[in-house]
């Protein structure tokens, strides 16, 4: 299905030049948590996209404990609404919602949302008309901000970690809707929580990702304070992050520097404990003897871990490619360059 | 479609005002000839190095523009620019125009002797002595001794490789400095060495510098261990977790003896403690061989790969 709709705009796309070109814009909405009424929802983002003459189709991709919000939407489904209905049998991440989403999806340009309201629906035809001008990945970005003072400081706090360790400056990651072609979410392996992180991840890959000021929801202003393993799992994530933009194919040059300082400061005690010894001291009953040994294994532990890694990476290395061609070299084809010497 | 002859493959990154001379420095090197390729990787450059290419591209159509998404490093923008050749031999080389593209056809000759690879060896080179060609002469030793290939000038971009192992070769990481023991270690490939000319840089900015050793080294150390153990990591941990062994029994050789001669408390604890702690480092290496054998057995499935077979004719 994905694959058909492809072929159809690529001809499109070269068939009629001047002629104005009809997308096809699919909303994926993640019913992932905070759900309210889906159908005021979509009456609310759809406005703007029907004012301002753009095709669309809205998809709710929902957690199965939402079920019971979907039948709504299913009702007006079956009266022609634009609307498909889609229900996990299981639970699953936030990334597989987006996976199941665009599987479904028929449209040339995908908008996420989240089932909450995070910007004015008028933000939608803008982040679109950015995609159709050439952005991958355009990010809705709330400015100006209206909310409690504790929410802009969590965010301010979560952004200036992420920049310090990516390297990219995004001022909103976190804000989840986003629009992008669908290509990038072929090309970028996300999983787990890291559908947040896609644009970390696109910007390493080298797609034009860009964010764009949409005015807050008022119904986003609610002062969120979360619970503590919230807060926790979110700085798992980012170490995650940081470890596999930075290390993904040389993991030792991570377990190695952390292993070596470890191993250094652990054989340097060990060291000092044989130079006493030597010089007639006992140090049997000495606990740095035993701080010594602990660093020195510790620190052999994280090498040998990274060398397994190390190991692992080379011998994926045959199957994977560490770069990507400029996106207008990979529109006019060659999916898979290897295969170009033996035809 | 024809067969090629020869791609010469170049990555360029910020090298706007080389383009055109290197390019006909190229022509000019392989002039006679129609049956060559010449493959240029733009790594992502921030200025007109594109452009410069594209245009040769249009007055030559034997020159090829392979532009990245965005700088990637030299490793990846060669493995691009390797993946996109079609020849029968590949010759990379750096765009920078230190390389002298007139050594090509002495490195081709040097193949058709019988060699998988063929590297060139900067004989008077033209770099800065103390920041470049100390750090590289020793680096070069250390390269040498680790990997057992024997290979004096490692940083040398101008390579001939048959087709054979272009195809085995993957590089990723910074693995470009060290291509003839990675070709050693996976494709068992037959590697000489050619003496080759050097320029000095005429245009353009250097894009190295010396802050690369510690890298250099966990590299080394990755690429011995990787030649030595790719087939069987369960032989490298086993040998670590038998040095861990061996430390635990001799610690708790001294735990027993100290206990029969003294006498205060704490040493009841910190010998036989260290002792445990050595066991459990053995322990922890043997069950992550295991591990590794398990986790590799897949890959294996999948990748059909074997070295490069002779046959003496």
């Amino acid at each position: 299905m994905v694959v058909a709709s492809k072929t159809n705009t690529s001809t499109r796309r070269t068939g009629e030049g001047a002629e104005q070109v009809r997308r096809l814009v699919s909303v994926i909405v993640l019913v992932n948590e905070r759900a309210e009424s889906l159908v005021e929802l979509y009456e609310e983002y759809s406005a703007p996209l029907r004012t301002n003459g753009i095709d669309h189709e809205f998809i709710f991709v929902a957690q199965p404990w939402f079920s019971r919000l979907l039948e709504p939407v299913r009702s007006l489904a079956r009266n022609g609404t634009p609307i498909r209905a889609v229900e996990l049998a299981q639970p699953s991440t936030e990334a597989t919602l987006v996976k199941v989403g665009a599987k479904v999806a028929q449209g040339d340009i995908l908008v996420t949302l989240p089932s909450y309201r995070r910007v004015e629906a008028s933000a939608l035809p803008t982040l679109i008309e950015q995609v159709e001008a050439g952005v991958d990945l355009a990010l809705a970005r709330r400015w100006p901000r209206s909310d409690s003072w504790i929410n802009r400081i969590q965010s301010r706090l979560f952004h200036a970690l992420l920049g310090r360790l990516s390297g990219e400056r995004l001022e909103d990651v976190a804000c989840g809707v986003r629009a992008m072609r669908p290509e990038l979410l072929d090309q970028i392996t996300i999983y787990g929580d890291f559908y947040r992180f896609l644009p970390l991840f696109a910007l390493r890959e080298g797609y034009r990702v860009a964010e764009f000021d949409c005015p807050q929801h008022p119904k986003d202003r609610g002062r969120r304070i979360y619970s503590p393993g919230v807060y926790l799992r979110r700085m798992i994530d980012v170490l995650g992050l940081y470890f596999l933009l930075r290390f993904t194919d040389k993991p030792l040059r991570f377990f190695g520097l952390i292993g070596s300082v470890v191993c250094l400061a652990g054989a340097g005690i060990l060291v000092v404990l044989l130079a006493q010894r030597l010089a007639g001291y006992g140090i049997a009953d000495r606990p740095l003897l035993l701080l010594g040994v602990v660093l020195l294994v510790l620190g052999t532990q994280a090498v040998a871990l990274g060398l397994m890694g190390e190991i692992i990476v080379h011998l994926h290395a045959s199957g994977r490619r560490g770069y990507r061609l400029r996106s207008s070299a990979a529109s006019t084809g060659h999916p898979d360059p290897r295969k170009d010497g033996s035809d | 479609m024809s067969e090629l002859a020869l791609s010469v493959v170049a990555p360029l990154f910020n090298e706007e005002e080389n383009v055109r001379p290197f390019v006909a420095a190229v022509q000019a090197a392989l002039e006679p000839g129609d049956d060559w390729e010449l493959v240029l990787v733009d790594d992502g450059s921030r200025d007109g190095t594109a452009a410069a290419i594209e245009e040769m591209t249009r007055k030559d159509r034997r020159v090829r523009l392979i532009p990245l998404a965005r700088n990637y490093g030299q490793t990846a923008a060669l493995q691009a620019g390797l993946d996109h050749a079609r020849g029968e031999v590949v010759v990379t080389l750096d765009g920078d125009l230190q390389n002298d593209p007139a050594d090509i056809p002495r490195l081709i000759v040097k193949l058709d002797e019988g060699y998988d690879i063929v590297s060139g060896y900067r004989e008077r080179r033209q770099d800065r002595w103390l920041t470049r060609k100390v750090p590289s002469w020793v680096a070069n030793r250390l390269i040498r001794w680790i990997t057992g290939v024997p290979i004096r000038d490692n940083g040398c971009a101008l390579k001939a490789y048959r087709r054979d192992v272009v195809e085995r070769l993957h590089l990723y990481s910074d693995l470009h400095r060290f291509i003839t023991a990675v070709a050693a270690a996976t494709a068992g490939a037959r590697i000489t060495e050619v003496p080759v000319r050097h320029h000095a840089r005429q245009r353009g900015q250097s894009k190295y510098g010396l802050s690369r050793t510690l890298k250099v080294l966990v590299d080394l150390l990755t690429i011995k261990m990787i030649r030595t153990f790719r087939e069987r990591p369960l032989v490298m941990f086993g040998l670590g977790a038998t040095a861990a062994a061996t430390l635990a029994v001799s610690f708790g050789v001294a735990a027993l003896a100290s206990l029969s001669f003294q006498t205060a408390k704490a040493q009841a604890f910190v010998f036989p403690s260290a002792t445990l702690l050595w066991f459990e480092l053995a322990g922890y290496l043997l069950m992550l061989g295991l591990i590794g054998e398990v986790a590799l057995r897949e890959v294996r499935q999948s990748s059909n790969e074997i070295p490069i077979v002779h046959e003496e004719p």
